[in-house]
């Protein structure tokens, strides 16, 4: 059982030893002729999401295979072998939790801890800072997978931030009651400190061309810092707006990257305006004081610019705070000199590149109202 | 299979509910391993039923505690009753008692108001199903003040003094998946995904509760709505949608499906404007053929 678990957790599944403990129980309950009824019984113990599913029973059919076959089970117990070009800063799994965590230090608005001394963080450094285009198809994989782990720290250090205000709220009835215990007339209030509450995120993300890519892991990045905010919703436009919130919830990531696809529109180029336009008239109610209103788009735009500022303008106003990302940015000679990007420009509260790892971790220093 | 997992099965399908070995191994462990359960899957497909047929097959009652957002600590485990702790500090002005006797007083079991956590650990007779619903929809603080009640099985209440478990109850915790949970909270559990039925499984679920539906529309209604469900809608309906379609349908006597019909009780399955719009347009265009056609 212990290396049945070992091999999981080489396959990316994150397995502690109480899962090892809980697994050897498990099996005291099942039968064990049963070779279905086992590996139902281990994967409710030891995988905690639909998408580990998959490898779970890769490992569970390599693994609990007749002994004679022990050979072939080696091979099949053995990591998947990454690319030879990866960047070196991907390969060392076990020094990677230590380096990213010196490398968000770096990225902390607050200023945290000096980073630290890991060799490993400085290659994470140059990954980071390269542009996501400039990476191979199947070296893509491993950088979601990045995406995704930096995302969730990044969530919880989020969550974190919040403290309570120290303004007076509504009162506390349980500390003045016990204030005023010795007299009849509620006279001295105590009062509750208000919970701050939640933003909400909405995504509005340009798919065409090359813009698919960086909505890619834009919303990849997203996705896993849903647990810091109250709702996060997500269009993305081409020529027409598309709602694909729901499809971000129920699916694994690689499913919501294919839909994205499918999503997508090759023919008459973008129509920010026209898409704004459109979010605008479906959408009223989900722009508030509290949302967070994030377009990404390198403002390539064929329709009519004057909507586009109207729109934006229309939003704007509503909104809590409005972030534009343009992957162009990340190319140190760009200038926003296009009719679309140059109408949004004055209008938006902060203009970033969303073009890298590095990019992403900066941004999420914005997500707070 | 184990003869208990078996029977465990048997016991659900005799409390109508239509189910598989996932179900029923993972209600096994879960029982015997004394883990919470983590259910998750979209909306409608029968996770809650789970621990409502598990109080039921155990024999012991079942304590839900609903989540939302802004759940707190009070709301889940306990609050004092303070209009009626008033209301006796009120009534007694008079009666010449000092402070502490006066909070000894309204400090106590009379006017305690307890919330489900507490109620779920201070049953008599035997543990209870706990169930946690929609645990997606509170947030992480609320996760983690759960898991510390999960492995210390205690409160306390200052004013009292500490609670210990009387029968640890059995937890059942459900997600639709709006929001990711955390990673504490998915090591604490055992895992059951429960996805959308396939068609055989719901042409059984539809004729087990409504049984006087006939089985041409059963079947009619089941291909239906998995044609339904490949449709990009906003809110996808779940089998909870078909039961209520089924029963509207029977309730009109009809015994099978046609343009009409469908476009008066299309509100039974569908629940936005939007997906009603697309829809109606969809069905415009084609007819229902498309949709009651095998894939």
């Amino acid at each position: 059982m212990v290396r049945f678990a070992a091999a999981l957790r080489r396959h990316g599944l994150p397995v502690t030893p109480e899962h090892v403990t809980d697994g050897v129980r498990a099996l005291e309950q099942l039968d064990l002729a049963d070779r279905d009824e086992v590996r139902t019984g281990l994967r409710a113990v030891f995988a905690g999401r639909p998408e580990d599913f998959a490898t779970f029973d890769r490992v569970f059919d390599a693994f609990w295979r007749a002994a004679t076959e022990a050979d072939r089970v080696a091979e099949a117990l053995a990591p998947p072998a990454l690319p030879e070009h990866a960047p070196p800063g991907l390969e060392r799994a076990g020094r990677e939790t230590l380096a990213l965590d010196a490398w968000q230090e770096g990225g902390d608005e607050d200023g945290g801890d000096e980073p630290v001394g890991v060799p490993a963080a400085s290659e994470l450094e140059a990954v980071a800072a390269r542009d996501f285009s400039t990476f191979s198809p199947d070296q893509l994989d491993e950088l979601y997978r990045l995406t995704l782990k930096i995302a969730r720290r990044l969530a919880r250090r989020i969550s974190r931030r919040r403290r309570p205000s120290a303004r007076r709220g509504r009162i506390d009835l349980r500390r003045t009651l016990r204030a005023n215990l010795t007299r009849g007339e509620l006279i001295d209030l105590r009062y509750r400190r208000r919970k701050r509450k939640k933003v909400r995120l909405v995504l509005l993300c340009d798919v065409s061309g090359s813009m698919d890519l960086y909505s890619r892991f834009l919303l990849q990045f997203l996705f896993a810092l849903q647990s810091a905010f109250s709702r996060v919703e997500t269009f993305t436009f081409s020529v027409r707006l598309t709602r694909v919130t729901d499809y971000l919830r129920a699916r694994s990531y690689r499913e919501v990257l294919r839909r994205l696809t499918a999503v997508k529109d090759w023919s008459g180029g973008t129509k920010i305006g026209e898409s704004l336009a459109e979010f605008n008239r479906g959408w009223p109610a989900l722009v508030d004081r509290r949302t967070i209103v994030i377009v990404l788009s390198d403002g390539w735009d064929t329709g009519d610019p004057d909507l586009l500022a109207s729109e934006l303008l229309r939003i704007k106003r509503r909104a809590g705070r409005v972030i534009w990302l343009n992957p162009l940015l990340g190319n140190p000679s760009y200038e926003p000199l296009t009719r679309g990007m140059a109408a949004a420009l004055p209008l938006v509260d902060r203009f970033a590149a969303a073009h890298n790892l590095a990019a992403l971790r900066d941004l999420a220093g914005s997500l707070a109202l | 299979m184990r003869e208990e997992i078996r029977k465990i099965q048997q016991l659900m399908e005799a409390a109508d509910y239509v189910t598989d070995a996932p179900v029923a191994t993972s209600v096994h462990l879960a029982t015997r391993l004394r883990k919470p359960l983590l259910i998750e899957g979209h909306a409608g497909v029968g996770k809650t039923e789970i621990a409502k047929v598990m109080a039921r097959m155990l024999g012991t009652n079942l304590i839900r505690l609903q989540c939302y957002e802004g759940l707190d600590a009070a709301a889940m485990l306990y609050e004092w009753n303070y209009q009626k702790q008033i209301l006796h500090i009120k009534l007694h002005e008079t009666s010449g008692r000092t402070a502490s006797e006066e909070e000894r007083e309204i400090f106590s079991e009379p006017f305690l108001l307890r919330r489900p956590l507490l109620q779920a650990i201070t049953q008599l007779d035997q543990p209870p199903v706990l169930l946690v619903d929609e645990v997606d929809r509170s947030d992480e603080e609320a996760e983690s003040f759960m898991l510390e009640v999960f492995s210390d099985w205690q409160v306390t209440i200052p004013e009292i003094g500490t609670i210990k478990a009387t029968h640890p109850p059995h937890v059942v915790l459900t997600s639709n998946r709006t929001r990711e949970l955390s990673d504490a909270l998915r090591r604490r559990c055992l895992y059951l995904w429960i996805d959308y039925p396939d068609f055989d499984k719901e042409v059984r679920i539809v004729q087990l509760k409504v049984p006087q539906i006939n089985q041409t529309l059963a079947r009619e209604v089941t291909r239906f709505m998995e044609s339904l469900r490949r449709m990009r809608l906003a809110k996808v309906p779940g089998v909870a949608e078909t039961l209520d379609w089924a029963h509207a349908l029977a309730a009109l006597h009809a015994d099978h499906l046609d343009e009409a019909l469908v476009g008066e009780t299309i509100g039974a399955v569908l629940k936005d404007a939007d997906d009603i719009k697309r829809f109606r347009a969809e069905v415009a265009k084609s007819g229902l053929g498309p949709l009651l056609a095998t894939p």
